[in-house]
Formats: structure tokens, sequence, C-alpha cells
């Protein structure tokens, strides 16, 4: 299998949060969803992938080359957009255009002026006058004009209506109708990764807490709602995390098959990205 | 690279044209017999100011984070930044030059030409170090935290240039410098100009190099 982005015991140490050996890879043709809560590492995982700070350990490679040995032709390969605008409000999208023309050798002008359209973006008005959206759009609209093969997005879909997120998740399930291109999306909007994602990493306090294929984690986990007498005879060892309140019990199944087998008398319902994640963060505070 | 000027060009245009109002006033300040070194100085401040907004606009924009993660990467960033530096320089240094010459042939100003193009060529070299000294400070400090030390710098240079002027006109004695010296003087400074702006670039290179960003 060909793989768009491999990381390996990936490291990285602030002092008051380190990041601890993360891995995990994205084949070619699909999405990969990294999820977590704030300050989980998901940002900072970025980070280094893009070089924009230094790793204490690991190896991250781009379509099989090095990050740091192979920066430039790595850099060519991917097409980034991070949590908020980073072009200058005062500049124009032509303008936009006409700067990263000379940034990437595989720059495709008639494909910007086209996703410009598709995206309904003025080409005369500047930046500050465009909605966050719109910013966003503009971001996309040039990170995938640079015709990269991977595509990176770090927190891209928070802060935007569902309408505008819908818009720009279609665009990456077309991106990755080339078996060659690969997203990584950053998100803590876990529907969003529902929808689109077909891998999920989740990071939890700067360690890999789940991953897996999405369709298989939804399959496997399950969420139980039973009394309070009836979470007091489970075994815990089944369990990831649990809320207790006054009416009822629920709790984060890892096998739902197995579950239903030494338990058949109970419930237990499908689960979300969501529910993973709450549970998850609930089952380490317990 | 290319891009990456291109970018500030595109971002300080504004500011440039209102630059070219301030050489349009102080050429006037000049024309009035306040010496062709007030225009000089619009080198300095221009070739100084622009490199400066330049850093202070990206940084506001998180471009610097969004550059990096291109091609361009980091060195591309920070060549840009030299290259826009120079560019400014050079292209200041030869307006202000034009406008010297004109005040020149016009009578406005008494000086002889290769009086008006030592003057130029100075300020555009003082410009030049100016920015070997406050580039890497930008790049490592932020344009926020370097504006003061840059600021104490023009003055410094600026403050002692006039001093000695003074001094001088006063006909305050000061120790001569051996003749030899005195006439490889524009030599020297010109190699001190590039020669400090390429020791600073290889500095800022691997300040930046190192910063997380």
């Amino acid at each position: 299998m060909k793989y768009a982005l491999e990381i390996e015991h990936l490291s990285k140490d602030y002092g008051s949060f380190r990041l601890e050996d993360v891995s995990f890879a994205i084949p070619g043709g699909t999405i990969m969803g990294l999820i977590g809560e704030n300050g989980a590492g998901k940002s900072t995982t970025i980070k280094c992938i893009l070089n924009l700070i230094r790793r204490d350990g690991g190896t991250i490679r781009v379509l099989g080359m090095d990050n740091l040995q192979e920066e430039r032709s790595a850099k060519e390969a991917i097409g980034v957009v991070l949590d908020e605008s980073t072009f200058h409000d005062t500049l124009r999208p032509t303008e936009v255009g006409q700067v990263l023309k000379h940034l990437y050798k595989s720059w495709d002008a008639p494909l910007f002026a086209q996703y410009l359209d598709k995206f309904g973006l003025p080409r005369k008005k500047t930046i500050k006058e465009f909605s966050k959206g719109m910013k966003t759009k503009l971001s996309i609209a040039a990170a995938l004009s640079a015709r990269p093969r991977l595509l990176i997005l770090d927190e891209a879909t928070s802060g935007l209506d569902p309408v505008v997120r819908d818009e720009i998740l279609d665009e990456f399930l077309t991106f990755i109708q080339d078996e060659d291109h690969a997203v990584l999306i950053s998100s803590h909007i876990t529907s969003d990764l529902e929808k689109a994602a077909d891998y999920v990493t989740y990071l939890h306090r700067g360690r890999v807490a789940v991953q897996g294929a999405k369709d298989e984690l939804l399959e496997t986990y399950g969420r139980l709602a039973c009394a309070k007498a009836d979470l007091e005879r489970v075994d815990p060892a089944l369990l990831v995390g649990r809320r207790v309140g006054q009416f009822g019990c629920e709790a984060l199944v890892k096998d739902r098959r197995a579950f239903c087998r030494l338990y058949p008398e109970l419930t237990v319902d499908r689960v979300s990205l969501e529910d993973i994640m709450v549970f998850t963060v609930k089952g380490d505070v317990q | 690279m290319i891009g990456l000027v291109y970018k500030d060009l595109m971002v300080l245009k504004k500011h440039l044209r209102y630059y070219m109002i301030f050489l349009v006033v102080y050429g006037g300040m000049t024309a009035a017999g306040m010496g062709p070194g007030i225009l000089g100085a619009v080198i300095c401040i221009v070739g100084m100011i622009l490199p400066m907004s330049s850093i202070a606009y990206d940084e506001q924009a998180r471009w610097d984070k969004y550059a990096a993660a291109t091609p361009a990467g980091r060195a591309g960033i920070v060549g840009g930044k030299y290259l826009f530096a120079l560019a400014v320089i050079v292209g200041m240094t030869a307006l202000v030059l034009l406008c010297m010459v004109l005040l020149h042939l016009t009578g406005l100003v008494e000086d002889s030409l290769a009086d008006l193009v030592l003057i130029a060529l100075s300020c555009g070299g003082a410009a030049l170090f100016l920015n070997a000294v406050t580039l890497p400070l930008m790049l490592k400090f932020g344009a926020e935290k370097s504006r003061t030390i840059s600021m104490g710098l023009f003055v410094v240079i600026f403050g002692g240039s006039a001093l000695a002027a003074m001094m001088l006109k006063r006909q305050v004695k000061l120790p001569v410098p051996p003749a030899w010296l005195l006439n490889a003087l524009p030599v020297v400074l010109a190699l001190l100009a590039v020669g400090s702006l390429a020791v600073s670039y290889c500095v800022a290179r691997a300040i930046y190099e190192r910063k997380e960003l």
C-alpha cells in the first residue's frame, strides 16, 4: 500500500506539554481525521509535519520523502490550510494567485481561477472584506491550485456554518478520487469527520488514544445505557469511560459484539466519534 | 523568493505611495535651502521602515507560518526579506539621486554632482548597514520587540553624524584620520555596508532555522 504520509514515534517536548510516540499513516486515496480536545497535540503534529517546529524524535515521510532531508520536494507535494486566514487583509485573490505562482512549481493558475468562480470569491475585493467562510474557501482554493498530492488542514472548518463546511468536505471527497491523493484534517468537529474521513486518529494528552478505520471504530465501540446497579456488575475492563447520572448511567464499551455476548440483557447502541472522545476523557478523569 | 518579494510589494504598495509624497516634501525642503543631506535621510528612513513594516504585517497575518509551510520554506522567508530590503534601498537611492540631480540641474541645489552622488550612496550604505543590524533581530524577536532597538540605532547613527557635522561647523578640532583612509573611505564604507549585510544574512538564516513558528 502506498502511503501519502507516514509518521513514526513522533515526539515533541514543550515542558508543560508533551507529544509522545505518535504514529500513524495515511494511505493514498483516503482522508484521515485527526481529532482530539483543544491542546491534545493536533496542531503540534501538523507543525512537525510542516517543519514549523523542531521535533525531538521520530520520523515523518511525505509521499516517501523525509520531511526534513527532502523538505522542498515534500512541501511541493503538500497543500496547506491553517486554522485562520494567513493572507494579508489588503491583498486581493488575484494577487494571492500571483504570489503563490512564484512559490509553487506546479501552481495551476487556470484552476485557481476556476475555484474562485466555483466558491463565488470576488476577484476585486480585498481579503478584509471577506467573511470567515470566504477566507477559508480562498485558503482551500489556494491549497488545491498548487496541485498537491497531500492536503493538510488544521482546524480549517472550525467556525464555519454547516452549509460551507459541507461544500468544503465535498471538495475533499472529489480531491481523493485520485488514488495518489490524501487528506489530513485536524478538527474537533467530529460530525464532519464522520461524514468524510476514512481513518481516524484520536489524540488525547499528546498520545494516540484511539486509531483505526472510522467505520471499524464506529462498529466496534458501543454506548451502554443502563441503571447504576447494572453498571456496577459489568467488568470495568470492558469499558473505557462512564457517566453516572441521577436517572441512569452511560458508558463506552470497547468491543460492542463481545460485550453483547457477555451481557445480552443490556442495551448497547452505536457510537459517534464524539462519544468516543467524550468518554475517553471521562475514563481518563476517573 | 521572488513571490515573497512580490507579496511584500503588494502589501506595502500603499505605503510606497506615501513615501513618494515624503520624497517630494523632503525635495522641497532641500530646495528651500536645508541641504541635500535631508533628502538622503529619506533613503535610511524608508529603507528601515519598509522591511520592518513587512515583518510586522507578516506576523499580524500569520503569513510567516504559511510561507514556511510552502516550498520557499524558512530559507525563502529570510532570503525574501533581505532581497526586499535591498530592492527598497537600491530603488530609494536611485529615486533620491534622480531628485538631487533634478534639483541640481534646476539650480535649486548648489552642491556638485559628485557630492550629491556621494551623499546618496553614503545614505544607501548606511541603510544597508542599519538593515544588517536590525533584520536578524526582527526575525528573531519580531518587529514589535525590535522596534526600540532599531530606532535607537537610527538615532545613534544620525544623531552622531549631525553632532559631528555641528562640531566641524563650529571648528571644533576632531581627530583627523590618515589621508589614505580618507581617500579610501567611500570604498571602505561600501565594503562595510555590503559585508555587514552578507554576514547578517548568514546570521539571520541560522536564527530563523531554529525558530519555532
